[in-house]
C-alpha cells in the first residue's frame, strides 16, 4: 500500500505571525495585540542545515523567526505547531547579494539624453546637487540603502519563489553606489526585516543618473575612483581642515564594510580588482556570466565573485543570412554560458549566484538547475546560494545555514532541489511562512475495499498522485468510473452501481487508516460507507512518462566546444610560444646601417634576433624558405585607438591627464589581428583629441590572445596626447558647446600656461615634504616638467604647433611627437630645431577646414629639415596597410624606398623611445618581424608571417585554417541552436555585436544612463 | 613629324599655372592631333597592349595600334613615352567629390538635401569645377567622376562629370546618369551596446518605397498629366529604361530584395556598395546586375569572416562571372582610387581586369561606354600615362592626362604647396 503522508493540518490561521513576540515596538497598535510564539517543528524531513550538511528524518524546530533546534529525534517541545514533511526536504532559503530589492525607484534618464545626446545636451561641468557634496555627481556614495528600505510585496512575493529568503538591496546607479542593506523578505515594516543596516558598499564603472558630463569614458570612471581614493585619505589626514566634503566623510565611513564591484565583463572584472590593489581594497566583484573565458587570470587576482545567471537564449538561426549577424564568440557564449558556475567551482574561485539581471526570478531556478546538469555539483551550487552569500557580507551568524540561533529562513521542497521536477512548496523568511504551492494533498491512490450499506466493491485510485482516477472493478474487464473531489481531508465520491439507475454519493473525511462517511443511495436512503485501503501489492507505475523525457535530454556536456582566446573567430586553444625560426634566404630590410640585404637569413631564437646572414644553419630551427619575399621589422603604429574599451576620450574637460588608456585596453579586438595581417606589431594606443590635455597613452604589443596587461609593452616610457585646434576648441560639435574654455587657440595656449604653472607648483609642494593630496592630473603634467612623461600632440596648423614648442620651452621640456602635423612642413625647421619629431599622415585632408592646406608631400619635407617622421593610422582599416601609407612618401616627396620603410617601422620607434628594442632587423633585438610575399612598399605584397617576440601571431595560410575551424564551429553551433529550437528552448531574434572603431574625435558618453 | 620630349611637355604646364591660384586653368580643347607611341597599352576591356600606339584628333581616338602595322602618323605632334603605361582615365564612381569642399564646414558642403524622396534633385548643378580637390584627384588618373548626391531615401541624381573644366555645363559628360536609391537596412545599429539588430522599421519603408513606385510608374503611364509633379518626372527615364537606377544595398538579403523589387518595374538595376555581393554572386549574374562595389579598403563587415575578404571580393565577383566596378568612399579620398583596385589584384583579381574595373567597365554600368572608358577607336581620347604601374602607390607617377584630347594640367594645390615651402627651406639654407 501506498504510504499516506500524513500532514496534520494544524491550522495556523494566518500564513504568518509576527516574528519577535516580545519585543517592544515604538509603533502603536490598534486594537488587541496579537503576540506569537512562532514555534513550529518540522518533522521527517530531509534537512539540509548547512550546504554540505544533511540529516534525514530529522527535525527542525523554529520559535521567534529563529532556529531553536535542529537535528535527528530531537524532542519536540510542547505547544510547537507541528509539520510532518514526511518526504520533504529543507534547505536554507537563498540569499542574494545584488538586489536592488525596496530600493526608491530610479529617475530613468531620457534614452537618448544619455547616448548620443551628448550633442543635444548642454555640457554639465559640475555637480548640480545642492550641499556641501563631492564635485562629481556620480560619486553617491552618501546614500544609505537602509534609509530608503522600504518593503515591497509584490517584488518579494516573485523572490519567494525563487527561493529568496534574504536579498542584499542597494540602489544601483552611480560610480560610487553607497551602502547596501541586508534585509529578510518577509512581511512587515522595514524596521523588522532589515538584517543588517550597513552591509556592503558598492561601485560600479557606470555613471548612472548623474548629468554631469564628466566621466564620459570608463578610464574616466576608473580616473574618478583613483583620485577619490587619494581625495579620502587626504581628507580624512589634514583635508578636512580645508574644506568640509560630506561625501569623502561618507566615503570613509564605509571603507571597512564587504565592497561591491559591478562591471560588464571578465576584463573590466581584472581592472576593478587592479584598482582595489592600489589602495589594498579587495573588491567582491559582481560579474557578468562570462568569467569562464578568463578563468586563469581571474583566480589569480584571488576575487570572489557574484555571478548571474543570464543563460542566454538560442538564437533564432532559421535563416541563413539572418544567421550572419549573429557571431561565433555570441553562439559560443549561449553554448558555454550554463558551464560558467561550474567552470568557476572548479577552478576554486569563491562565488554567489544573484538573480540579477534574469528577466524574472523564477528563472533563477530553472537556471540553476541547468548549471549543475552543465557539472556544476550540487553541493557547489547550494553553497554558492546559501552560505557562500552569507560568508562574503560576513553574516554567516544570521543566515546561511539553518544552525541554532540563526534565522528560520529556509524552503520546503518535494525533494531534491536541483531535480527539475521539485517543487518548492514553502518558503519561510523569520519565521513567517509564505505558501508558494499547497503541499501535496494525501497521494490517494491504491486499492481500497469499499463499503456502501451492505455492498463491497473493489475500489482503485490510480494516476497522477495530485489529480488521481478513480473506478470501480467489477471483474477484469468492466470498470465503473468514480467521480470524486477531495478538499482538505474533505472526499466526495459518486457512482452509479451496475444496474442501478441513479448515483450513489458519498461523503466522508480522508483518515490514515480508511475513509469513511456518510452517504445517500439512488434510492435516497443514507447509508455510513468505509473505504480502507488493501495491503499493498505492487507499487502502481508513475514514474514512466518522465523517464521518457530525459532520455530526450542527452548529458548537456557532452558536446560543448572549447574557450578560445581571444573569445572570437581567430582566438587560440592554446596560447602560441616562441620557438626558433630560420627565415632562410629572404630580402632582409635592416633598418640599419647594412641596409637592404638580398638572399639572406635571419634566426629567431628566444624571442630576439639572434643572426642575420648567409648561410646561417641550426638544427634546432623551424626553417621557413623565404626565397622571393622580403623581411621587414614588424610595422609600428604610433597613433592607433584599436583595442581600447568605452570610450577614447575623456573630452568632458579642457584637461584629463589623470586618465590612462592602459586602464581600459580591449585584448579581444578583432582588429588586433587584422592588423597582425597588415604586419603591424606594436602600437601607441592613444586618448583622442578632444581636449588641450588628453589622457595617458598605452604602448602595447600586439600579443593576440593575452590579457591586457600581458600586451603591454614592458617598461615603456610613459607617455601623454595633447591636441591642438578645432577639435579642442570644439569647432565641429554643434551650439551646445561654446561654453567650456578654450574656444580659441588663443585660449588652448592660456590652458598649458596655467596647467604647467600649476604642475610646477605642485611639485615644490610635493618637494617641501608638507602634506598635500595627490593630484593625479597635475602627477602626469608633473612628469612631463620632470622629463619623466613624454607628450604625443595631435596638431595641424602650423601656428599652434609653433606656440606648443615655445611654451614646452619656457617650461624648459621638450614636445616629443606632434601626430597629425598636416602643417609641419610649414615649420619644420622649427621643430627640427626644437628637437620634436612627427607622426603624421600619409595623404588625408580637407576633411575640416584646418587640413585644407595638408598636402601628402609633409612627411617628406618635415623628413628633408632633418624631423623625425612616421606615419600612422588613427584608423583600424588603414592600419593594415601601413606598409602602402609608407610607400606614398616615395610618390610624393620622393623618399628613397629604405626611408619610406622607416616611416613605418624604427621612426615610430624611436618617436616611443623604444628603438633600442624593436623598429631594425639587429642582432639583439626583439624578433618583431614581418614576411612579405613581396616588396614591402608595394600595394602587391601580403604580409604572410608575423612574429612578435619570436611568436608567429600571425600566419596567413593558418588564417585559412582559423576560418575554416570557425566556420564549422559556427556550424555546430547554429544546428544545434536549430535542436534547441525544436525542443522548444526559448529563442531570440539574430543580432550583432559590432566592435567600436575609434577615431581621435569620438567624444560619445559610453557610461552614462540607467541600464 | 614633330617630337616634343616630355621635360619640354612639363615645362609647358608649369609655365601654365597660374600662381595666385591653386585650381590650375581648365585646358583648351585638342589643337592638333596626337600620337603616343611605344606605350603600354591598358585598354580597358582585359586587353594589354606592349609597345603599342595611341593617336587622337579633336577629343577622339583615331588609332589604335601594337605597331606592327606602322600606322601612318603623318600630321601627328608624336610622343615617344618610352614603355610607359597608358590607361583610359580612371572613373571614380559614387562620391560626393565637387559636391564638398571641406568635409566640416557646412557652407562648403552640397550633397544632401532635405526630405527622403528627392529624385529630381540634381548633383550636376551643385558640382564644383574651382573645387581645389579636384585636381589632386585627377593628378593620379582619374579623369572622370561619378559625383553623386547622398542621404534621405532616394538622395537625387548623379552626373558623370570630367575632371577639368570652367564650369558643370561643360565639364559635364552624362547629365543625370541615373536615380540613387537607398534601400531599407533590414538591420539597425543599437547605438548603446554596439548591437546589430532588426530594423523594426523595416517592413514600413519598404511599403514607403513601393508605394512611391507605384505612384511614379502610373504617372510615367499616363498619357497626359494635369500637374506636372518633378519627383515623377525624374522617374520617368528610370522606367523606359534611359536612366539608370542605382540601388545602394549592402546585404545579402537586401540586394536580392532590391533587384526584385526593381525588377517588378521592369528595371535592371545596379547594386551599390554590395558587401555581401559575394554571397548573392549566382543571383547577381542570373539576373544580370551589376555592381559598383564598395572599397576594398573596407574592414570585414562581420567580426568571423576572413580578414582579408573586402580585399579578395572583386577576384570572387570576377569568378563568378558578376559585372562589377571600383569605387572609393569619401571625396577627397578619389585620388586612392587606383590602389584601390591595385589591393584587389594583390588577392587574386587579375591586373587587366583590375584596370578594366576602372575603366570600361565602369562606363558599361554607368551606361557612357559608347563614349568613353577603353582605348579605342572613336572613344573618347580621356586617357593618361603613367611612369609606372598606376595600381600601385610606389609606380604610379602621372606624366601626361588627356580628358577628350584636352591636355589637362596634372597641377593642384597640393604641388603648389609643395614648391612653396621647398622654397622655404631654399631660402634658410641659403642664409
Amino acid at each position: 500500500m501506498k504510504k499516506l503522508i500524513g500532514f496534520v493540518a494544524a491550522l495556523v490561521g494566518l500564513l504568518w505571525a509576527m516574528p519577535l513576540s516580545y519585543a517592544q515596538k515604538t509603533f502603536p497598535f490598534n486594537g488587541v495585540s496579537d503576540p506569537r510564539e512562532g514555534l513550529h517543528a518540522f518533522t521527517h524531513a530531509t534537512i539540509y542545515t548547512r550546504y554540505d550538511r544533511r540529516l534525514d528524518d530529522a527535525t527542525l524546530i523554529i520559535r521567534k523567526g529563529k532556529v531553536e533546534a535542529v537535528g535527528v529525534d530531537i524532542p519536540i517541545p510542547k505547544g510547537a505547531v507541528i509539520h510532518d514533511l514526511q518526504g520533504k526536504t529543507i534547505y536554507p532559503s537563498f540569499i542574494d547579494l545584488y538586489s536592488d530589492y525596496g530600493m526608491p525607484k530610479k529617475k530613468r534618464q531620457d534614452k537618448s539624453g544619455m547616448t548620443h545626446g551628448r550633442f543635444n545636451r548642454r555640457p554639465q561641468p559640475l555637480t548640480t546637487r545642492k550641499g556641501a557634496w563631492a564635485w562629481n555627481e556620480a560619486l553617491k556614495v552618501d546614500f544609505r540603502a537602509h534609509t530608503h528600505f522600504t518593503p515591497d510585496e509584490s517584488k518579494s512575493q516573485s523572490l519567494h519563489k525563487a527561493g529568496f529568503g534574504a536579498v542584499l538591496s542597494h540602489q544601483m546607479d552611480g560610480i560610487a553606489r553607497g551602502t547596501g542593506v541586508l534585509v529578510n523578505l518577509g512581511k512587515g515594516r522595514a524596521h523588522e526585516l532589515i538584517i543588517k543596516e550597513k552591509a556592503s558598499n558598492h561601485f560600479s564603472f557606470n555613471k548612472g543618473s548623474s548629468t554631469q558630463s564628466y566621466p564620459s569614458s570608463l578610464m574616466g570612471a576608473i580616473a574618478l575612483l583613483r583620485q577619490t581614493y587619494y581625495d579620502a585619505r587626504w581628507y580624512a589626514a589634514t583635508g578636512r581642515r580645508e574644506e568640509v566634503n560630506n561625501s569623502l566623510e561618507a566615503w570613509n565611513e564605509v571603507q571597512l564594510l564587504p565592497q561591491i564591484f559591478e562591471v560588464r565583463d571578465k576584463w573590466e572584472a581584472l581592472r576593478a580588482v587592479r584598482l582595489g590593489q592600489e589602495f589594498g581594497v579587495r573588491y567582491i566583484i559582481k560579474g557578468a556570466g562570462d568569467e569562464y573565458q578568463r578563468l586563469e587570470e581571474l583566480k589569480l587576482t584571488g576575487a570572489a565573485f557574484i555571478v548571474p545567471l543570464t543563460f542566454p537564449d538560442a538564437y533564432d538561426v532559421e535563416d541563413p543570412l539572418d544567421a550572419m549577424q549573429v557571431t561565433l564568440a555570441q553562439m559560443k557564449h549561449w553554448e558555454m554560458a550554463p558551464l560558467n558556475p561550474a567552470r568557476l567551482a572548479q577552478a576554486g574561485i569563491p562565488f554567489a549566484l544573484t538573480a540579477h539581471g534574469l528577466k524574472k526570478p523564477t528563472d533563477f531556478l530553472r537556471n540553476l538547475r541547468k548549471a549543475v546538469q552543465y557539472g556544476l555539483s550540487k553541493e557547489d551550487a547550494l553553497k554558492a546560494i546559501t552560505w557562500t552569500p552569507a560568508l562574503l557580507i560576513k553574516t554567516t551568524d544570521k543566515l546561511g545555514s539553518l544552525d541554532v540561533g540563526k534565522l528560520a529562513n529556509f524552503i520546503i521542497t518535494s525533494g531534491d532541489l536541483f531535480d527539475s521536477e521539485t517543487k518548492l512548496y514553502e518558503n519561510w523568511v523569520q519565521g513567517q511562512r509564505f505558501v508558494l504551492e499547497e503541499l501535496p494533498k494525501t497521494d490517494l491512490t491504491g486499492n481500497y475495499k469499499l463499503k456502501v450499506d451492505s455492498q463491497t466493491w473493489d475500489l482503485r485510485v490510480e494516476g497522477d498522485p495530485s489529480k488521481p482516477k478513480m473506478h470501480l472493478q467489477l471483474d477484469d474487464s468492466t470498470k465503473v468510473v468514480v467521480k470524486h473531489r477531495f478538499e482538505r481531508q474533505l472526499i466526495t465520491l459518486s457512482y452509479t452501481p451496475p444496474d442501478t439507475k441513479g448515483k450513489v454519493r458519498l461523503s466522508g473525511v480522508v483518515e490514515k487508516n480508511k475513509w469513511w462517511g456518510k452517504g445517500q443511495l439512488a434510492d435516497g436512503s443514507w447509508v455510513i460507507w468505509e473505504a480502507v485501503p488493501e495491503v499493498s501489492s505492487d507499487q502502481p507505475t508513475e514514474a514512466s512518462s518522465t523517464t521518457q523525457e530525459k532520455k530526450e535530454q542527452k548529458d548537456p556536456l557532452a558536446d560543448i566546444g572549447q574557450v578560445w582566446y581571444p573569445f572570437n573567430a581567430y582566438g587560440w586553444t592554446e596560447r602560441p610560444t616562441q620557438k626558433t625560426y630560420l627565415i632562410k634566404n629572404a630580402t632582409v630590410w635592416t633598418n640599419e646601417a647594412q641596409g637592404i640585404l638580398p638572399h639572406t637569413d635571419v634566426l629567431i631564437r628566444d624571442g630576439k634576433i639572434a643572426e642575420v646572414g648567409q648561410g646561417i644553419t641550426a638544427a634546432d630551427a623551424i626553417e621557413i624558405d623565404a626565397t622571393g619575399m622580403h623581411l621587414t621589422p614588424g610595422i609600428i603604429d604610433e597613433h592607433t585607438h584599436i583595442a581600447i574599451t568605452r570610450g577614447v576620450n575623456e573630452s568632458t574637460q579642457a584637461s584629463s591627464a589623470e586618465v590612462r588608456v592602459g586602464d581600459v585596453i580591449n585584448p579581444e579586438d578583432i582588429n588586433v589581428y587584422r592588423q597582425l595581417s597588415g604586419g603591424v606589431t606594436t602600437a601607441q594606443q592613444l586618448h583622442g583629441s578632444a581636449n588641450p590635455i588628453g589622457g595617458q597613452s598605452s604602448i602595447i604589443k600586439f600579443r593576440w590572445g593575452y590579457d591586457d596587461a600581458g600586451m603591454k609593452l614592458e617598461g615603456a616610457d610613459g607617455f601623454i596626447k595633447f591636441a591642438l585646434g578645432e577639435n579642442v576648441k570644439q569647432s565641429n560639435w554643434g551650439d551646445n558647446f561654446r561654453s567650456r574654455f578654450p574656444q580659441t587657440r588663443m585660449g588652448v595656449e592660456q590652458i598649458y600656461v596655467d596647467y604647467f604653472t600649476r604642475a610646477r607648483a605642485y611639485g615644490e609642494l610635493k618637494r617641501s615634504g608638507k602634506p598635500y593630496r595627490v593630484d593625479l592630473e597635475l602627477e602626469a603634467l608633473l612628469e612631463i616638467l620632470e622629463g619623466k612623461r613624454f607628450i604625443t600632440c595631435h596638431s595641424y596648423r602650423q601656428s599652434e604647433i609653433n606656440m606648443l614648442m615655445k611654451v614646452a620651452e619656457r617650461f624648459g621640456f621638450r614636445v616629443n611627437t606632434f601626430t597629425h602635423i598636416l602643417e609641419g612642413y610649414k615649420v619644420a625647421d622649427k621643430m627640427a630645431a626644437h628637437g620634436a619629431g612627427a607622426s603624421t599622415f600619409s595623404d588625408w585632408w580637407a576633411y575640416k577646414f584646418e587640413v585644407y592646406e595638408a598636402i601628402p608631400y609633409n612627411g617628406a619635407l618635415m623628413h628633408e629639415q632633418g624631423v623625425t617622421v612616421a606615419y600612422n593610422s588613427d584608423d583600424a582599416e588603414m592600419a593594415r596597410r601601413l606598409n602602402q601609407e609608407a610607400a606614398k612618401a616615395i610618390k610624393y616627396g620622393r623618399l628613397s624606398e629604405e626611408e619610406a620603410l622607416k616611416l613605418v617601422t624604427l621612426n615610430p620607434a624611436k618617436l616611443l623611445h623604444i628603438d633600442d628594442r624593436v623598429g631594425s632587423i639587429k642582432v639583439g633585438k626583439d624578433a618583431d618581424v614581418v614576411l612579405w610575399s613581396d616588396h614591402p612598399l608595394s600595394v602587391y605584397a601580403r604580409a604572410q608571417m608575423t612574429f612578435v617576440d619570436g611568436i608567429k601571431f600571425f600566419d596567413r595560410e593558418e588564417a585559412a585554417v582559423l576560418h575554416t575551424r570557425a566556420q564549422k564551429e559556427r556550424n555546430r553551433l547554429i544546428q544545434k541552436m536549430l535542436l534547441a529550437k525544436k525542443h522548444g528552448a526559448r529563442t531570440q531574434k539574430p543580432s550583432g555585436k559590432m566592435p567600436h572603431l575609434y577615431h581621435c574625435e569620438d567624444i560619445t558618453d559610453e557610461i552614462g544612463g540607467i541600464e | 613629324m614633330k617630337h616634343i620630349s616630355i621635360s619640354i611637355l612639363v615645362f609647358f604646364f608649369i609655365q601654365n599655372v597660374l600662381q595666385a591660384q591653386y585650381v590650375p586653368v581648365p585646358a583648351p580643347p585638342q589643337s592638333e592631333p596626337i600620337a603616343i607611341v611605344n606605350a603600354t597599352i591598358h585598354v580597358g576591356n582585359g586587353q594589354l597592349i606592349e609597345g603599342g600606339i595611341v593617336a587622337f584628333d579633336k577629343g577622339k581616338i583615331t588609332i589604335v595600334s601594337d605597331g606592327k602595322d606602322q600606322p601612318d602618323l603623318s600630321g601627328y605632334q608624336v610622343i615617344d613615352v618610352k614603355g610607359k603605361h597608358l590607361y583610359p582615365g580612371f572613373i571614380a564612381t559614387n562620391t560626393p567629390l565637387g559636391l564638398v569642399e571641406i568635409g566640416a564646414v557646412r557652407a562648403t558642403v552640397d550633397y544632401q538635401e532635405v526630405g527622403s524622396f528627392n529624385p529630381n534633385v540634381r548633383a550636376l548643378i551643385a558640382y564644383n569645377t574651382d573645387s581645389e580637390i579636384i585636381p589632386t584627384v585627377r593628378a593620379n588618373g582619374v579623369l572622370l567622376v561619378q559625383t553623386t548626391p547622398s542621404g534621405g531615401r532616394i538622395p537625387g541624381m548623379s552626373s558623370i562629370m570630367m575632371t577639368d573644366g570652367w564650369n558643370w555645363e561643360d565639364a559635364v559628360l552624362k547629365a543625370d546618369d541615373g536615380v540613387h536609391l537607398n534601400w531599407p537596412s533590414p538591420y539597425s545599429f543599437g547605438w548603446r551596446q554596439f548591437k546589430v539588430e532588426k530594423n523594426k522599421q523595416y517592413d514600413k519603408q519598404v511599403n514607403a518605397l513601393r508605394a512611391f513606385f507605384d505612384e511614379a510608374y502610373a504617372y510615367y503611364q499616363r498619357p497626359e498629366v494635369e500637374e506636372k509633379n518633378l519627383r515623377f518626372e525624374a522617374m520617368k527615364p528610370v522606367f523606359d529604361g534611359t536612366r539608370r537606377l542605382y540601388i545602394h544595398a549592402e546585404l545579402a538579403a537586401n540586394i536580392q530584395e532590391a533587384v526584385l523589387f526593381a525588377e517588378d518595374y521592369g528595371i535592371t538595376p545596379v547594386i551599390v556598395g554590395a558587401t555581401d555581393a559575394w554571397v548573392v554572386a549566382d543571383f547577381l549574374k542570373a539576373h544580370r546586375v551589376p555592381v559598383i562595389l564598395r572599397t576594398t579598403f573596407n574592414l570585414p563587415r562581420r567580426p568571423d569572416e576572413p580578414i582579408d575578404l573586402p580585399f579578395r571580393t572583386p577576384a570572387i565577383l570576377y569568378e563568378k562571372g558578376v559585372q562589377f566596378c571600383f569605387s572609393q568612399k569619401g571625396f577627397w579620398q578619389q585620388f586612392n582610387l587606383p590602389f584601390v583596385a591595385g589591393q584587389a589584384v594583390a588577392y587574386g583579381l587579375p591586373y587587366e581586369e583590375a584596370v578594366r574595373a576602372l575603366t570600361g567597365a565602369t562606363a558599361e554600368i554607368l551606361g557612357i561606354a559608347d563614349q568613353t572608358g577603353t582605348i579605342e577607336v572613336g572613344k573618347d581620347a580621356t586617357l593618361f600615362l603613367s611612369q609606372g604601374d598606376a595600381l600601385d602607390i610606389r609606380t604610379n607617377q602621372v606624366t601626361h592626362a588627356f580628358i577628350q584630347g584636352r591636355s589637362v594640367s596634372l597641377d593642384n594645390k597640393h604641388k603648389m604647396l609643395y614648391r612653396k615651402f621647398k622654397a622655404k627651406y631654399e631660402q634658410l639654407s641659403q642664409q
